[in-house]
Order: structure tokens, then sequence, then C-alpha cells
């Protein structure tokens, strides 16, 4: 019950400079909070938040034996981790203060100026009536578990991972492809500074590899996270490769061994332009350095009947395990970074681009693997028909900018397409077109890449590709019956390897040209992964509109995410480069450092907890309690609510049917009060 | 604080796309994707993209006054790409024209009659309303007169200008009645009363004849008791299913292909006898681009035995345009005199390539125009232009019995 005799509220209502006080009137706001029952001061100030406006509410804490506080100011969000502390410094209990958001939810939004101040008012009138109901709490706090988990093990996983052992913590790293490196391991070059990508991205890989306090675990998936910041239960699932990772030496005699002699199944790796045998390693640097089988095409697991050469060929090291299953392994960390990357958007839904139809339309990851010295072609860039292409034509924006497809820009396309064209041009002479809507280059040392390959002879058609078709008179048929699976058993058994025409208003010169080329290559967008819905349910974060993982704050919290212990890094937070990516990647190291070396974590106050003498112990809330917190005391017939599993959710306390289920500081008076005072003024 | 100056074209341009029309012009960026999918756009002065950059740099004049403002035959190749969601071919070409029109520039000679045609006579040809009926005369199946008895029924069709009138035309209206009637649907038409929808008059910024046809249809409508409009005119489909609801007329409508495609199970035990040829399918901008509709006519022609479908190299999204939409019909010689190629032309050309013997089609105004670009070609003989409930009035029996 509250006790309206001895309350004394003071009321402080902040400026913010002009973001309050240019939308409302803060004076009338200060002289109505004085009226409201049980206050026994009001004040107004320019920043509440500064230190002398703490100032103010610690000295009249003390002089004016006030014992409960209201800030009418900004989000909890941002100060009332701030007003609780001041409150505590001046000796009273931090919970007894609560704060009133007439910035977000008041001044921001309201134009007129009199409907702002009504709406303060009634926002202030529920604070006042809620913060009397307010009770003095006990700070809670929990260990938390030192090891973090890193999930994705691109370069973005691959730096937080390193970043994260090199500063002596335990750390596990899960990949979905049999070896990590991710897309940067498929590039040949790195823009602007044209780094050969393996060169610098294999000792990443190799020292992850071999790491003390690494776990590299590939071919895994996360299936489950339960628990909560500082303590998280991870099941993750490891697909079978059908070799012992600890016995395989990494020796490859099974692939030479294996009764394929040819390689002929499609290498996802090699974007399905190279191919592979049955038993493969993804590419010649994969890390662990250890074959995958493939089960589909494998002869003795898909029909159980082979001679085993490859086994024969691993001899006593005995690594082939054909009746390997799937398993599920259990780990305990106390901080999550997701760093699940990015998609190339797939280009054949843009009919007029003839994706998947001309055989000479390439995406530019493609193109990479073409140009990449590990690559299908050797670093050979041929077409369909094995000859080398004269004229390029590289279209920008695939994807991007488009809202038919994705609005937003893929901010490395352009680097990425200039550094194609320079690369094009110096490994085939070719004359190299690239059609752009903006060229966009704004990082270190981008415009200047752009004024070289300028110089180098690119040219430049300030206009975006409307349609690409087979140039007049070449060849019987323009097109390809299906996809074809690998481009070397294609080679020179493709019908059509003509020119193709691009037909793009060059806007710059008022006209709409027709230009001839042997190649295209498409510029794709950076898109989502196509599961990151199901990736941000099980981490619960959330996405965006464009499907990218949000961000706690776009500005001041880039890595964090509402999850407190999920941090984001890399391309699955939105479209990247490799410089801003490892950036992002060792802030999501450095902030779950953070987490984890502060060695413990406090609570959130607003647990429920359970009023044993009403409790029936009839176990409704145990089922219906999403993060398992609640447990039944069979001897004393009630529900018990572990304090650190509770994230103060409510259903529990809705559910019970007794109403033993309550929560602090959402208890019913304090509800009740908080929406009548609200109500009182609207 | 200076105020910047707008033009009036940059005025004309922020008014546009704030009532649900896509997304307003002055979201340009200039990147001439417009410019360069339109089929016209090289004979153009003015192409989409540069419309929007002189009006919003203060030469709305100049734009007005180009003999290019009445070239767009609304394919909606630009509107369907448009990277920035502008309704180009919906709302910035009428909406230029219309304020062209009010400045006192006349469109070309030829439109100018079409409109005249339509608002004395009702319909686009400059015929009697009294010949309407002209298409059922000897006709070996019933067609309910609902202008001269109301009863319930399933379907109305609305027939359409050029079905009513046009000999070619006719074949195709009557082919239909009787596969309607087959169906064991119970269906009838406006007989006398029919009135055009009017989609090429909103198209070409007749906005005030519009809607004295919309105000005309909604009465004979509203007075009729039927499940569905069915339409053998995509344009038509059109305009009543997206801008007969901006005046609060709305009616359930299918074109002729959706309504058929529905009912294959039904239209199986009505084939008689295959049709050997290989079929290849225009499609239609206004069913196809603009509303999505690619599989219904092609899953009529695959029901057809000895029909072996071969697709042009644009197909579906990417059809070329016949040119006779958004009044494109009656604008052959002004493109031609502005340099610009006849769409139909191309597209007959794109047909013969394919090797086909049928060039199948479901839009009234393409029977017209491709049989004449067919005589262009000198292709007549090898090339045949049918409508898709030919083909289908073919395979079963029900074409015309003296033909």
């Amino acid at each position: 019950m509250i006790d309206h005799e001895s309350l004394r509220i003071g009321v402080y209502v902040c400026h913010c400079g002009s973001n309050i006080a240019g939308a409302l009137d803060v004076e009338e706001l200060t002289r109505f909070a004085e009226g409201l029952p049980g206050v026994a001061l009001s004040r107004h100030y320019k920043y509440m938040c500064s230190d002398p406006g703490q100032e103010l509410v610690k000295r009249d804490i003390v002089e004016h034996r006030l014992n409960r506080i209201v800030v009418a100011a900004c989000s909890p969000n941002l100060h009332e981790p701030t007003f609780r502390r001041a409150a505590e410094d001046a000796g009273l209990n931090r919970f007894l203060v609560q704060m009133c958001n007439i910035r977000e939810q008041v001044a921001w939004v309201t134009e007129d100026k009199a409907d702002a101040l009504t709406k303060a008012e009634a926002h202030l009138a529920g604070a006042v009536r809620r913060v009397a109901g307010h009770e003095p709490l006990q700070r809670q706090f929990v260990r938390i578990v030192p090891r973090a988990l890193v999930v994705g093990g691109g370069i973005a996983g691959i730096q937080a991972a390193l970043t994260l052992a090199d500063a002596g913590h335990k750390v596990v790293l899960v990949e979905r492809e049999p070896s990590i490196g991710g897309h940067m391991a498929m590039f040949d070059k790195t823009f602007p500074t044209l780094d050969c990508a393996a060169c610098i991205l294999t000792p990443k890989m190799t020292s992850v590899k071999l790491h003390p306090n690494i776990k590299l675990l590939t071919y895994s998936t996360v299936e489950s996270v339960e628990g909560s910041v500082g303590n998280y239960r991870v099941k993750i699932r490891r697909k079978p490769r059908y070799i012992d990772e600890d016995l395989c030496v990494g020796c490859m005699q099974c692939i030479d061994g294996c009764v394929f002699t040819q390689a002929k199944f499609s290498n996802a790796f090699d974007q399905g332009l190279g191919l592979r045998k049955p038993v493969y390693l993804p590419f010649p640097q994969a890390v662990p350095p250890v074959p995958v089988v493939d089960p589909e095409v494998c002869l003795q697991i898909a029909r159980g009947k082979c001679k085993q050469s490859c086994v024969e060929a691993c001899g006593e090291r005995n690594a082939f395990k054909f009746d390997q299953q799937e398993e599920i392994e259990e780990y305990n960390v106390g901080a999550i970074i997701v760093a699940t990357g990015f998609k190339a958007f797939d280009p054949s839904v843009i009919e007029y681009y003839g994706y998947g139809k001309y055989p000479n339309v390439y995406t530019s990851l493609e193109v990479e693997r073409l140009l990449n010295a590990g690559g299908p072609t050797g670093g050979k860039l041929v077409l369909r028909d094995g000859s080398t292409p004269k004229r390029v034509g590289i279209v920008h924006c695939v994807g991007s900018r488009d809202a038919n497809y994705h609005p937003y820009c893929s901010r490395v396309c352009c680097m990425y397409a200039l550094k194609l064209a320079h690369l094009v041009r110096e490994k085939t002479g070719a004359e190299v077109t690239n059609c752009y809507i903006d060229i966009r280059t704004p990082g270190k040392g981008f415009e200047e890449f752009y004024n070289r390959v300028q110089n180098e002879g690119v040219q430049f058609i300030r206009g975006k590709v409307a349609d690409i078709t087979p140039a007049a008179g070449n060849g019987d048929s323009p097109h390809l019956p299906e996809r074809p699976s690998g481009c070397l058993a294609q080679m020179g058994t493709v019908p059509f390897s003509g020119g193709l025409v691009m037909q793009v208003d060059d806007t710059l010169l008022g006209s709409i040209r027709k230009v001839e080329v042997d190649m295209v290559i498409l510029a794709v967008a950076l898109e989502a992964q196509a599961d990151a819905g199901d990736v941000r349910r099980t981490f619960g974060i959330s996405c965006s509109t464009e499907g990218f993982f949000l961000e706690k704050h776009p500005k001041l919290a880039p890595v964090n995410t509402a999850n407190d212990g999920v941090m984001v890094a890399g391309a699955c937070q939105g479209a990247k480069d490799i410089p801003d990516t490892v950036a992002q990647a060792d802030a999501a190291a450095a902030k779950a450092m953070v987490l984890i070396d502060s060695g413990q974590i406090e609570l959130e106050p607003n647990t429920a907890w359970v009023d044993e003498e009403m409790c029936s112990g009839c176990k409704t809330c145990i089922s219906l309690c999403p993060y398992q917190a609640i447990t039944p005391d069979e001897e004393r017939k009630i529900a018990v609510i572990d304090q650190a599993l509770c994230k103060g959710c409510g259903t529990c306390v809705a559910a019970c049917p007794s109403g033993a289920a309550k929560q602090h500081l959402f208890g019913d008076e304090q509800v009740n009060e908080e929406l009548e005072g609200l109500m009182n003024y609207v | 604080m200076a105020t910047v100056q707008t033009s009036k074209g940059a005025d004309l341009l922020e008014r546009l796309g704030k009532n649900g029309d896509g997304k307003p012009p002055l979201g340009c960026m200039q990147c001439g994707l417009c410019a360069a999918s339109c089929p016209l756009g090289q004979a153009m002065e003015f192409p989409p993209r540069k419309l929007i950059l002189q009006a919003e740099s203060g030469n709305l004049e100049k734009v007005l006054a180009s003999p290019s403002l009445w070239m767009c035959v609304a394919c909606y190749a630009c509107s369907k790409r448009c990277p920035r969601g502008i309704e180009l071919a919906d709302v910035l070409w009428p909406a230029l024209r219309d304020a062209a029109m009010q400045q006192g520039i006349q469109p070309p000679a030829e439109l100018q009659e079409t409109f005249q045609n339509i608002f004395k006579y009702g319909n686009t040809l400059g015929r009697s309303p009294r010949q309407r009926m002209d298409w059922t005369k000897d006709l070996d199946v019933r067609v309910l007169d609902l202008s001269k008895e109301t009863r319930p029924v399933e379907v109305l069709l609305l027939v359409g200008c050029y079905p009513s009138y046009y000999p070619r035309n006719q074949v195709v209206a009557r082919a239909f009645a009787r596969l309607l009637t087959q169906l064991g649907i119970t269906w009838g038409v406006l007989g006398a009363q029919e009135k055009a929808i009017g989609e090429c008059d909103r198209m070409f910024g007749e906005e005030g004849l519009f809607e004295t046809l919309v105000e005309a249809n909604r009465k004979l409508l509203d007075k009729q008791d039927f499940r569905k409009l069915v339409v053998l005119d995509p344009h038509a489909f059109r305009a009543l299913q997206k801008y007969y609801p901006r005046f609060g007329v709305w009616y359930p409508v299918q074109h002729y292909t959706t309504f058929l495609a529905e009912r294959l199970e039904q239209l199986k035990p009505l084939i008689a006898k295959p049709v050997e040829a290989a079929v290849t399918y225009h499609d239609n901008c206004c069913a196809g681009r603009r509303c999505g509709y690619f599989d219904p006519p092609r899953n009529l022609l695959q029901l057809v035995p000895g029909v072996k479908l071969v697709e042009m190299a644009c197909n579906r999204d990417n059809a070329l345009c016949c040119g006779g939409g958004g009044g494109g019909m009656w604008l052959d010689a002004h493109i031609v005199a502005q340099g610009g190629q006849r769409l139909s032309d191309q597209r007959v050309a794109q047909a013969a390539e394919t090797g086909a013997e049928i060039l199948a089609v479901s839009c009234p105004y393409e029977l017209a125009r491709f049989e004449d670009a067919v005589k262009v070609a000198g292709l007549e003989g090898r090339l045949k232009v049918r409508d898709i409930i030919e083909v289908l009035a073919e395979c079963m029996d029900l074409g015309e019995r003296n033909a």
C-alpha cells in the first residue's frame, strides 16, 4: 500500500537543450507537477543529465528529504542508469527513480506546442503516481560464463575469434561450410590495394586452426540457444563429413584415390563453374584441411556399393568413417557474436539481364572465381567456349538501389566493379565498359583507385543498363536449354558464344546506346542470408526491413543487439567491405570482452516473484514461461522462479489464476496508478 | 532565408504519386533505365527520364510542346522496371498530357477523332450504338441482351468496341459466345447500351472523358445482377480493376484468359480435335506485364492437343508491346513521323524467328495490328495471327460454320 502521507517526490523536467524546451512549455510543465499529489518539489533544468543536473537531484534528496524521483526527459534506455546512480549516491534506493519520456514520446512526435504540453502532463502525472508505489529493491548479479561463441567463419568471425582468443578468452567458432574463409576466400584480389585475398586471409585461417583458445567446429550449425546474457546453453549440430577430423592428416590421397577418376560434380565454392569429386576439399587452402564426402553422390554412402579405393588410399590412418552420424554438442557460453555474412543476389530474377539464359552473362562472384588462380580455370578469364573476351561490360547496381529488389546501396559493388574492371584489363587487355548510376567511392584510397582505373582506359557510361540481348547474327540459338553445371565441362559445347548487346541510356550524352560486348559481368547486390530469419529467432535478435540483423543503436551501439549478450559483426548486419567488417568484428570482440571480463552481470530488477502464501502450486505458469525460469517445488507445492533466468516478460503474472505471481516494478498498484494518472489528463 | 523557386514542372511532379500511384517522380535518380527500356525511347525527344529532368528543371513548356509527348503506348516497361518505383506510364504520362491539353496543345488529329467518337457514340470506331449487337447476327447460340430484359447472370460479358463492330474481332466474340454457352454458364451482354470502358482516354490524359464513361458505366452496371464481369479487352480489365475503384466503382472483373484458365477441367471434355501447330504467344501489356498474368493464356494454349508452344526471345515481363495501348492504336502515323518504328512490325519479326505458325494473342487490338504487320513483312500464309479463343474454338469445333 502506498503511504501517501510520507511521500516526498521530486520532479525534474529536462529541457534537453531545445529538444524538449523547443517543443513544449517546460516551465508550465514544472508548475503542473507541483500540483500533483505527493510532489514535494519540482524543477526544470537545461540538461538534467549533466553533472550540475545530477548534483541538483543529489542535493535535493538530502536537503529536502526526497524519497522518490521522477525525471521527465529522454528515453529510459539512455539515462535511467544515470539517475538511478545519482539517487544511490545520495542515499536513496536506486529503484525509487522513474523516468518519464517526454522527448521521444512527446517532443519529437508532436507538432503543436499546446498539444505537446497536455501530452507531457499526462505522461508526468502517470509517472508521479507510479513512482509512489515503487519499493526499494536489491540489485542482483549473476556470474558470466567466460567463453564466447562466434557464429560464422568468414573474415568477420575469424577476426572476432582471433581477437578474443589472443586476449586469452576461450572461443567456440562455428562454421556451416566444410571450411572457414567465407566469401573472402573466393575473391582474387581485394580493393583498393589489390592485395591477394588468399595471401592476407589464409594466415588468419591457419591461426584459427592452431590457436589453443579456439575450438573450431566446421560443417556445423547452431541448433538452439537457451538462457540469457552471461549464461547461454548452446546446442550445435555437427554434420557428418564421413572423415574423422582427428585422424585425417590432410594428405588428400583419398581424393586422388576416389573411384571417380574425373571430377564431375558441381563445386559450390566455385559458384558451380568448377567440378569436384564425391570426396573433395572445397579449395586448396581450406581450413581444416580435411576433405568432406558428399553423401548424395558418394557410391559407398548413396548405394552402399563401392570398392572404396579412397579408404585404401587413406591406408593405416583409417580416417574414413562411413557410418558417421549427425551429432549434437552442447556448450555454455557467456557472450555470442553473430557473423553469418551475406548472400550474393541471384540476378536470374531480373529477366532483362538474361542471366541463366545467355551463357556469357556472369555474376561478379563467378568472375572472382574465374580470375582466381585457385579457381576452375586456374585464373584465366575465359568465355564458355574457352576463348578470351575482347569486350567486357560491367553492369552496376544489379539488385541494389532498386525498389523492385533491394532499395539500399550495397556499398561495395562500385569498388569491386572497378577492381574487376582493372583485373579484366590486366589479364586480357579487353575493352571494359562500366555502366553505372553513380560511382560511390567513399573510403580510404577508393577515389584514387577509381581515378587509376579511369586512366587505365576503362570506359564509363552513366546509365542503368536496360536490356542485354544477343548481338545480331551470332549463331543459331541464343538460348541455353538450362544452366550448365560446370563451365569446364561445357566449354566448346555451348552453342551460343557470340556477342551480347547492352542497351543503356547514356544519361550524360543524352542518347540511348547499344554497346556490343563478349561478356557481361553483373555487379550483384549483397543481401541478407536466406535463413537470416531463422538465425534471428535462434539468437533472439531483430532484423531490419531489408533482412540484415539490427544493431541496438545505429550510431552509438553498432555491434550490440537488443539481446544484451549477442553482438553482430560483418555483412550480416548490413552490406560492408572487408576493412569495415574487420573493424566491426574487433568491436564485437571488444564488447564480448567487456561482458565476459566484468565477471558478473546485473540482472534487470523487473523480474517476477511468487507470493508463496498465495501460490496453490497449479503449475500453470511453468509451461508458459518462455525462458524455463520457473520450476515446481513439489514439497512445498509452490512455483519457484529463478531470478537469473527470468527476463521479466510478465507472462506468468498475467496467467496466474490466484494472483500469486508478481513482478517487481510492475505490480498491479504501480501499473494501475500509472494508467490512472495518464488517463486523467487525456 | 532565401526561398527556393520551384518551377511549375516541379510542382506538377510533386503532386503526382501522392495517392498511392507509385512513388513520387521527384525521387527519380536519372538512371535512364526507363528510357533505355522504352521500345520507342530512341525515337523520342523526351523519353521518360528526360520528361522528369526537363519538367523538374523548369522546362515544362518544352516537354508539353514536344511531339514525343504523344508517343507513349502504355506498355509499362518503364513503370515495371523503375528502380525508384515511379508509375511512369500510369501516372506521369497521363498527367503531362492532361497538362498539355489544358494549355490548348492539341494531340495528333487521329486521336482527337477517336475521342470524338467515344464522346458522341460511346465507342472508338464512331459507329452507331444500335449496331452494337451486329456481331450476334445469325449466331447459333442465344445471346441474352440484358438491356432488354434484366435477369440474374453469372457472367456479364463486356464485349468491347472492336469485337462488337470490327469484323475480324467479331469472329472472336462469336466463338467466345459459343464457348460460354458450351460451358453451361449463364451470361448476358449490355447490348446497345454497352459503352467503351475508357482506358485509352485515361492513358491519354483525357481524364474528363474517362470520368464521364466511369459514371455512365456505373449507372448501367449497377442496374444489372451479375457475379462477375468478363472482358475480352485487357485494357478494359486494367481500367476496371485499377481506375474505376478510384471513383468508388468496383465490380469483380476478369480478363477472359484468367476466367477460362480457371476452368481447364470443364474445357477438357469439349476438345474435339488437335490443332497441329507451333504456336507462340504474345503477352499483352495490361494483363501481362502490368498485372502479372503470364500463365493463364499459356495454360489455355497448352490444353490444346497438337499445340507446340514456343517462346519468343522476349516474353512475359520482357515482351515487346504491339504498340496499340494507351491510344497507340491510332498513333502509328504520328510515331512513324517522329522516326519511330511500328512495334507490331518488330514483334511479328520476333514471332517469325521462333518458327511458329500461329502467333496467339489475347487482346482485340493485336489481331488487326499483327495481321497488318504480317502482310507488311510478307509472311502471309506462313504466320497466322489468332486469338486464343480462336485456337480453342478450332479444337472444340466452335468456329464459324461457314468459314
